[in-house]
């Protein structure tokens, strides 16, 4: 009951999430022929610069279905709407304001550590839940425009983008533990995860650890290997977050 | 046994920053009974139950429940598997329905009452879909009172528990809090502004000044102690010189002396018949003068 009670806490936001994820990448594959049609007109683009460059590989990637669905989907998610989602699915819960059932909570015989622990698992199961089904939406759709995509890369990219967004649910939850609002744990999280992930981006380092690189798989996208790496670094960084939020929520008074 | 004492705290200190909410507070609280917890608004009321239940840690001193330590975790755990809990904002879980809040918290208490849930359900004719947060202020007391009434609990700890209810409710409310204290084993230790319903329930009390206990004891007890003894002259009064314990003010208005004590009347009067007055009359005092009297000594 206590985890039916936590999933309910964000129940409506994943909700919401769960309807728009998949449907935006649905609308992100339907692009794809439009895009492919125009690709051919495309010529004489200026690469000399940073954004010259980035244009003239965003190019090079749409002339393939499969480079086109990860320039425009996954190695957008960490700047777009998965780093919302997964910020607002960590934001609110126990150590929101009295009038969200704190104290009535905190009447009931349980640990703060199990309160925390059931809130964490089931804010990272939702966003697990809406991380695969929007990865899953893309092999689902791909025969609607007569390309494929294959479920075994849509799974390891849905693990890629939950890793990466575990960091973020989790920072918004430590920040959750400070503020009693829902707004300026989400502000925060995002006014530091998204500048993060795009000057990773813009800088284009090679590394499989970070923000950017983890949740858009982009190991894996270009080498075909599972970025265990990149995958441990956010589970720990994760695990590390979750575990100051269920220090602060412990030691504070309500 | 040390559960005689269902609630015990010794020297709590409590500061939020700067700012003291308990200067050493000492509160004993026999089981089995309705104790009436008084104090102004700020007096340390809500401090002390939320370190009572594990929500807030006393900064010193000590506090004990069914003779457990209140801030050590694995015991607060404990304490509150056996104490039923009203917060003075009746804060429930809002998108819970009144059904969902019932099932939901009674998961957590193995000697839940069906029984008494079946009887105030009906009693308080509490709309079972309803969402909590759709609730009228006087139906959400009713149910955190139904919440803590049937967790077959020892203890309830009640802030507030009419606050914002109509007289009717809050009746409502009173009639079911005795009858679950006359019913069993239980104690009820609850704040209140409303003093006339401490007075119409409780067996004992405590009156809590600045994060103190001022007074606390037997109503029946207070109620015999505490007495305004008038005494008249024929002409002006004399400038008064008590030296009787329990003093706590005198006026002086022209022919008469108003003088409160709070125990020690008969030395008082003695005393005062040296003064030859042509009248004294002593009465006891309400509660809610008790109340005034202390809060208005301590300022």
């Amino acid at each position: 009951m206590l985890w039916y009670k936590a999933f309910l806490d964000t129940r409506g936001r994943f909700l919401i999430g769960l309807a728009l994820l998949p449907c935006a990448a649905i609308v992100m594959v339907l692009t794809y022929p439009r895009v492919a049609a125009l690709l051919p007109t495309v010529s004489g683009i200026d690469t000399s610069g940073t954004l010259g460059q980035q244009i003239g590989e965003a190019i090079a990637l749409a002339r393939d279905y499969r480079g086109f669905v990860w320039s425009q989907w996954f190695r957008q998610t960490p700047t777009s709407t998965g780093a919302l989602f997964a910020a607002l699915l960590g934001t609110g819960g126990l150590a929101a304001s009295a009038s969200n059932g704190t104290l009535f909570m905190l009447s009931l015989p349980a640990t703060r550590m199990r309160l925390m622990a059931v809130r964490a698992g089931s804010g990272l199961a939702q966003w697990l839940a809406l991380a695969l089904v929007s990865s899953l939406a893309i092999p689902v759709s791909s025969p609607a425009i007569g390309e494929s995509y294959p479920l075994v890369a849509a799974l390891v990219h849905g693990v890629c983008l939950f890793a990466g967004g575990a960091m973020i649910y989790s920072l918004a939850l430590l920040l959750s533990t400070v503020f009693g609002d829902l707004w300026r744990p989400w502000l925060i999280t995002l006014a530091i995860a998204m500048p993060v992930a795009f000057a990773e981006q813009v800088a284009q380092a090679s590394s499989a650890i970070g923000l950017s690189p983890v949740m858009s798989g982009e190991q894996f996208f270009r080498t075909g290997h599972l970025p265990w790496a990149g995958l441990a670094f956010a589970f720990v960084t994760s695990a590390a977050l979750l575990y100051l939020a269920a220090l602060n929520f412990e030691r504070r008074d309500f | 046994m040390a559960d005689r004492l269902a609630i015990e705290t010794v020297d709590l200190h409590k500061s939020y920053g700067g700012v003291e909410a308990l200067r050493g507070l000492n509160l004993d609280v026999p089981a089995g009974t309705i104790f009436g917890f008084l104090g102004q608004n700020g007096a340390g009321k809500t401090t002390a139950i939320k370190i009572l239940l594990g929500m807030a840690r006393p900064t010193g001193g000590s506090a004990r429940v069914f003779g457990l330590d209140a801030a050590a975790q694995p015991s607060s755990v404990a304490i509150r598997a056996r104490t039923g809990f009203v917060s003075e904002d009746k804060d429930l879980l809002g998108h819970l329905s009144v059904d969902q809040t019932i099932r939901f918290t009674s998961t957590f208490f193995p000697r839940w009452r069906r029984d008494q849930e079946q009887h105030f359900r009906s009693g308080f004719a509490l709309p079972a879909d309803r969402k909590v947060k759709d609730l009228s202020r006087g139906m959400r007391g009713k149910l955190a009172l139904l919440l803590a009434l049937c967790r077959g609990a020892d203890l309830l700890v009640l802030d507030e528990p009419t606050s914002g209810l109509d007289p009717a409710a809050a009746e409502e409310v009173l009639h079911a809090l005795v009858a679950a204290v006359g019913a069993g084993e239980t104690t009820a230790f609850f704040s209140s502004h409303q003093i006339a319903e401490v007075d119409q329930i409780a067996d004992r009390i405590a009156i809590v000044d600045r994060g103190r206990v001022a007074v606390s004891g037997g109503l029946d007890d207070l109620r015999a102690s505490y007495r305004r003894i008038q005494i008249v002259f024929d002409d002006v009064a004399p400038e008064p010189a008590f030296r009787s314990r329990g003093l706590i003010r005198v006026v002086r208005n022209h022919r008469v002396l108003s003088v409160v004590v709070s125990g020690g009347a008969e030395d008082l009067i003695d005393e005062a018949r040296s003064l030859r007055p042509v009248a004294i009359d002593s009465e006891p005092l309400t509660l809610k003068e008790v109340f005034l009297e202390t809060v208005a000594k301590g300022e």
